[in-house]
């Protein structure tokens, strides 16, 4: 396979026309008789409504409706399987389940009316102190039943023997902070009917979730419902399940009779579409002198909502990565007065950083190198499942990071690394998350005329690259340039595709356009070998290369013929749909490494670089995949040091509802971030040796980060984010 | 956000003649229109001022005289600011955000809200907001909160630095109203919260901020504003220290001392400026004045590392001067 498309960094096809503003986001849609509608959330945080008046908010200028428990209409409430998490719809009842929750909508004919209705609703609640303090409530926690990611209590071997047989054990106990996804774009809704046919403009993770979520809510059929989503502000998987306000919004558009727009407010972001919840995780390991792990004992406690049970901070990394044959990994919830939680980037990366830090203080413990203690623990196989990974570099990953960080003049000593005005530190952890093992998707792709290609698939691009890689995808696999392929996506009339999510979009999109151009090239090729007056007529077709736009004959490169001549003469397109095949279950793991600065006198921690080296498999694009290392790194940066949503204990609202009071770090927070890719396809990958991967740099640098802030201080920050406060504290 | 009216008076005269309740001017906009959205501000009338000539930056009989509307970013970038006052435009270079900079006025600063996110939030108690209904932020999130000048009210943290080194540096603000102009030092310009927390500062209704003057002090172009934040920009400060020394020989002669991100306003610390006063410019003597900054502090359950954090902050800025040449 030539390597001349696919692997090149090429920049993002939809770079300039979301640079210049002519990318048309959700709520940029252009629906005419668009009216608006705004959600009234609650106040409080557990209780029942005794009262909604809005006889004021009603009589306003231009406002066409404003809907409450009493008069929207019942919807039904769509399977847990169908990605709509919550386990209630509001607005369908009195019961407040969480500070936040939907109360009631107000629809206008401008955004500013419905803005001001929506203030001018009043509503009298009877209410109950609310419980959203994790640390209270641990005497609550109880291990619910399996979820989609398996069993939330799971062992292999004997931990008690393996502890037993250990030389060092360590125990330690871990905190991470309720954290949110924060996208530039907050969620948009444009949803018109047409008799009983929805359309919705969506800010979708997953088109085809909505459709269903939507199909079930309204009694129709998914071919009622149409989601158009060509372009995501980010998501980090606030989008990805479908939440109450795209209901709320079609609910709204049925009653009044027309288009109806609804974007969250920022502030509404935080109550809205889920959280990383907040974690207490206990971690224990035994391992012998050497540091071979012996057991691995880690039970993380989460928050759940009320009506829901899910938990997202999956133990994946405990269970999967080490070789290690006594682990017990116990995955509990405790129920707070709190909105329901879902997955947030790298949902893993919470309970990896509990792995992670746990390694290094058994590294710091045996005296051995943080490296080479990974080095002996290294698996061949997926640990949990016992099979082989397709292919598994990971050693490599260790050391060429370490080469290209220079961790080899690392003094262990804490405290020792000095410059002029402070303390560095040095810290190294393991990246890995899985990347596939989801629900396959479908392609279609037609070959025009022209002898150009356009591929359809009902995928999404939610900023990371998804238009210009499958358009590479396509190019490669079809044997035409890039610039002769077009890429269409986000459109439920196109094959139904996974969500955005989970790192599967290279693995399961990319598969179903590999298998679809696949097909579709080998009928342009019999198309041209059925020609007598082609140069190829007659040749065998397992003979037949295609390059650039051409199709030739293997060896005998002059031998050939354009696209473009094939189909002149052919006269009509030829097309080809692939039908989805699940993925196989990947493995995307790396080694990062992370340098801090410390400035001792006033606790202040800056990261200074981070070097991390990544096997995803086979490269597609450099460009967008070193993208995704470094928004791993900086998501990393968040949680570990800046990042946390405050909830107030006895109102249960969110104290730090914006931009400015949560903090995201800033350019200036982010250090040099240095990205390298062992670059070898994966052979059990579907997507041209590619692996999922927008998921593992997250996981690992984080945990490098606080590594090597122990590598600097000598203290041992457990519970994030590891704010300055703390490091003066453990300094002093 | 809720009605108004909206006026754009082109002279002074006209913006102070009809004081009636519920106006406020609006200048960068970027607290006022923030808390009109929120509901947090409600007025009925909105008095754009940014036609008025309240600009310039220059030199008088009185001191530098900087226009209420000269925007953050001008007054950061401008010469006599810089040479003279660097601690003026290290605070506000600290401060916000490019963007918002270059909308901000100077006016606008000094009458900034409270950060406090209880009082930014309209469906929950807050003494400041809604007098008399509590203060959620004592039983509350209150690591970010003051831990000076607090009362059983209100404990919230004032939160402009520029007010900061503006009080250092016994700047006074020049206020116009229909029945004249009177200068009030920005140290008694800006209130403790006491029992009336919804009370802020020391401006009449329909009195406008014309110019703040900062007087002549020759030494303080060895100045510095050192400001200690959870992330490196776009934060406000968890403590700041704006800190000015003459010294003669190796003796501090004298020195200017205030804080940020501690009280309830901006706060001079003089016990701090006289514990200096006729020590050697050398660390021990900073450590052993320091002490005096967190005299009388109350912290609350989750700014109790604040005092310490001031005290190194403030030796901090002590030292960085000593590196000024
Ligand atoms: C996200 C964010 C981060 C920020 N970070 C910081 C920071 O780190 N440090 C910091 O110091 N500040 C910070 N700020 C605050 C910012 O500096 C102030 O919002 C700004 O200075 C206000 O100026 P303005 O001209 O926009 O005021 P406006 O919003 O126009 O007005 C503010 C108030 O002052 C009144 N007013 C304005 N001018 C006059 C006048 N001449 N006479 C009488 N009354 C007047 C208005 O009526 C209003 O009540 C931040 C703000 C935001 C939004
Ligand atoms: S600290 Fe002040 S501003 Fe904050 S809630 Fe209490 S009274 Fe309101």
């Amino acid at each position: 396979m030539s390597p001349s498309v696919v692997g090149r960094p090429i920049a993002r096809t939809d770079g300039v026309a979301k640079v210049t503003g002519a990318a048309r986001y959700a709520a940029d849609a252009d629906v005419t008789g668009v009216v608006h509608a705004v959600l009234v959330t609650s106040d409080v945080a557990r209780g029942r409504i005794t009262a909604i008046d809005t006889a004021v908010a009603s009589s306003g200028a231009g406002v066409l409706a404003v809907l409450t428990h009493d008069t929207l209409p019942a919807l039904t409430l769509p399977a847990v399987t169908s990605f709509y998490l919550k386990r209630f719809v509001p607005v369908q009842d009195d019961r407040i389940r969480h500070a936040g929750q939907p109360v009631a909508i107000a629809v206008a004919d401008t955004l500013a009316r419905a803005q001001d209705a929506a203030a001018r609703v009043v509503v009298r609640y009877e209410s109950a102190p609310p419980q959203v303090v994790l640390a209270d409530a641990l005497g609550e926690a109880y291990v619910p039943p399996p979820g989609s990611d398996g069993p939330n209590d799971y062992t292999r071997g004997d931990v008690a023997a393996g502890m037993a047989a250990a030389d060092v054990t360590v125990e330690a106990t871990y905190t991470t902070p309720l954290q949110h996804h924060n996208p530039l774009e907050p969620s948009a809704t444009v949803a018109s009917w047409d008799g009983d046919a929805l359309t919705v403009h969506e800010s979708a993770q997953g088109i085809s979730i909505t459709q269903n979520v939507l199909a079930q809510a309204f009694g129709l059929t998914p071919g009622q419902v149409r989601v158009i989503t060509p372009y995501v502000g980010g998501g980090f998987g606030a989008k990805g399940p479908a939440w109450p306000h795209t209901l709320l919004a079609a609910a709204a558009a049925r009653h009044v009779g027309r288009p109806v727009k609804l974007v969250l407010s920022r502030a509404q972001t935080y109550t809205s579409h889920g959280h990383r919840a907040e974690t207490h995780q206990v971690m224990r390991v035994g391992a012998t002198r050497e540091g071979r792990l012996t057991a691995i004992d880690h039970v993380v406690t989460q928050q759940v909502s009320r009506t829901e049970e899910l938990l997202f901070n999956s133990s994946e990394p405990t269970r999967m990565l080490y070789d290690c044959a006594n682990v017990r990994s116990t995955q509990r919830a405790v129920r707070l007065d709190l909105p329901t939680g879902s997955f947030v980037r790298s949902p893993e990366a919470a309970t990896g950083h509990v792995l992670e830090s746990t390694l290094d203080e058994l590294a710091v413990t045996l005296g051995l190198d943080p490296v080479e203690l990974r080095l002996r623990n290294w698996s061949a196989i997926n640990q949990e499942t016992g099979a082989p990974h397709g292919s598994n570099h990971l050693r490599e990953c260790y050391t060429r990071g370490a080469q290209q960080f220079g961790w080899s003049r690392r003094d262990p000593r804490p405290g020792s690394m000095r410059d002029r005005d402070g303390i560095i530190g040095w810290g190294m952890a393991t990246a890995a998350h899985t990347a596939g093992g989801r629900p396959g998707s479908g392609a279609t792709v037609t070959v025009g005329r022209d002898g150009t290609a356009r591929i359809e698939c009902g995928t999404q691009e939610i900023g990371t690259g998804t238009y210009t890689v499958m358009q590479q995808v396509g190019a490669q696999t079809l044997g035409l340039a890039v610039h002769q392929v077009t890429f269409l996506l986000g459109d439920t009339r196109y094959p139904a595709a996974f969500a955005s999510a989970a790192s599967a979009t290279v693995p399961s999109a990319g598969a179903a356009v590999v298998r679809a151009a696949t097909a579709a090239r080998d009928l342009v090729v019999a198309a041209a070998l059925a020609d007598a007056a082609s140069p190829l007529h007659g040749v065998a077709a397992d003979r037949i290369g295609a390059e650039d736009g051409f199709l030739f004959v293997t060896g005998q490169p002059w031998r050939r013929v354009a696209y473009r001549d094939v189909m002149a003469r052919h006269g009509a397109p030829i097309s080809a749909t692939s039908t989805p095949v699940p993925t196989p279950l990947g493995y995307s793991t790396g080694a990062v490494f992370a340098e801090v600065h410390v400035d001792p006198a006033i606790g202040r921690v800056r990261v200074r670089r981070i070097v991390g080296v990544f096997d995803p498999g086979r490269i597609l694009n450099r460009q967008t995949a070193r993208s995704q290392a470094i928004g791993g790194a900086v998501w990393a940066v968040g949680f570990t040091l800046t990042e946390h949503t405050l909830v107030d204990p006895h109102l249960g609202r969110v104290v730090t509802p914006n931009l400015s009071g949560y903090l995201i770090p800033t350019n200036l927070d982010i250090p040099d971030i240095d990205v390298d890719f062992i670059d070898r396809p994966d052979p059990d990958s579907p997507a041209l040796g590619a692996r999922g991967f927008g998921e593992t740099p997250m996981t690992g640098t984080t945990a490098a980060i606080a590594n090597a802030l122990h590598h600097a201080t000598g203290h041992r920050f457990r519970d994030l984010p590891i704010t300055q406060d703390k490091i003066l504290a453990a300094l002093s | 956000m809720r009605e108004f009216r909206f006026e754009r008076p082109g002279t002074v005269a006209d913006a102070v003649r009809r004081p009636a309740p519920g106006t406020a001017f609006l200048a960068g906009g970027t607290t006022l229109v923030d808390l009109m959205k929120l509901e947090v501000m409600t007025p009925a009338r909105v008095l754009d001022i940014n036609r008025l000539p309240l600009r310039g930056i220059d030199q008088t009989r009185d001191g530098l005289r900087i226009g209420a509307l000269e925007r953050m970013r001008d007054v950061a970038a401008h010469d006599l600011v810089r040479r003279r006052y660097p601690m003026l435009a290290q605070a506000l270079e600290a401060s916000a955000s490019g963007q918002l900079r270059n909308m901000a006025s100077i006016g606008g600063n000094l009458l900034q809200r409270t950060r406090c996110g209880y009082f930014r939030d309209v469906s929950v108690p807050c003494n400041k907001r809604a007098p008399g209904s509590g203060c959620p932020a004592i039983e509350g999130e209150n690591r970010m909160h003051a831990v000076l000048g607090a009362s059983d009210a209100c404990v919230a943290t004032h939160p402009s630095d520029l007010a900061v080194a503006l009080v250092a540096l016994d700047a006074t603000v020049r206020l116009r109203s229909r029945a004249g102009t009177r200068d009030v030092a920005l140290r008694d310009f800006h209130l403790l919260p006491g029992t009336t927390p919804e009370r802020e500062h020391d401006l009449r209704p329909g009195e406008l901020v014309t110019d703040v003057i900062v007087p002549d002090l020759g030494w303080a172009s060895r100045s510095v504003y050192v400001k200690i934040r959870d992330r490196q920009s776009y934060e406000f400060a968890l403590a700041s220290a704006a800190v000015a020394v003459r010294r003669d020989g190796d003796t501090i002669a004298e020195a200017r001392v205030a804080v940020g991100g501690m009280g309830t306003r901006p706060w001079r610390l003089p016990a701090v400026e006289a514990a200096l006063a006729g020590r050697p410019a050398a660390e021990a003597s900073y450590t052993a004045a320091a002490e005096h900054a967190t005299d009388g502090v109350r912290p609350l359950r989750h700014n109790a590392f604040k005092p310490a954090l001031m005290r190194r902050t403030l030796v901090r800025a002590l030292l960085e001067l000593e590196r000024i040449r």
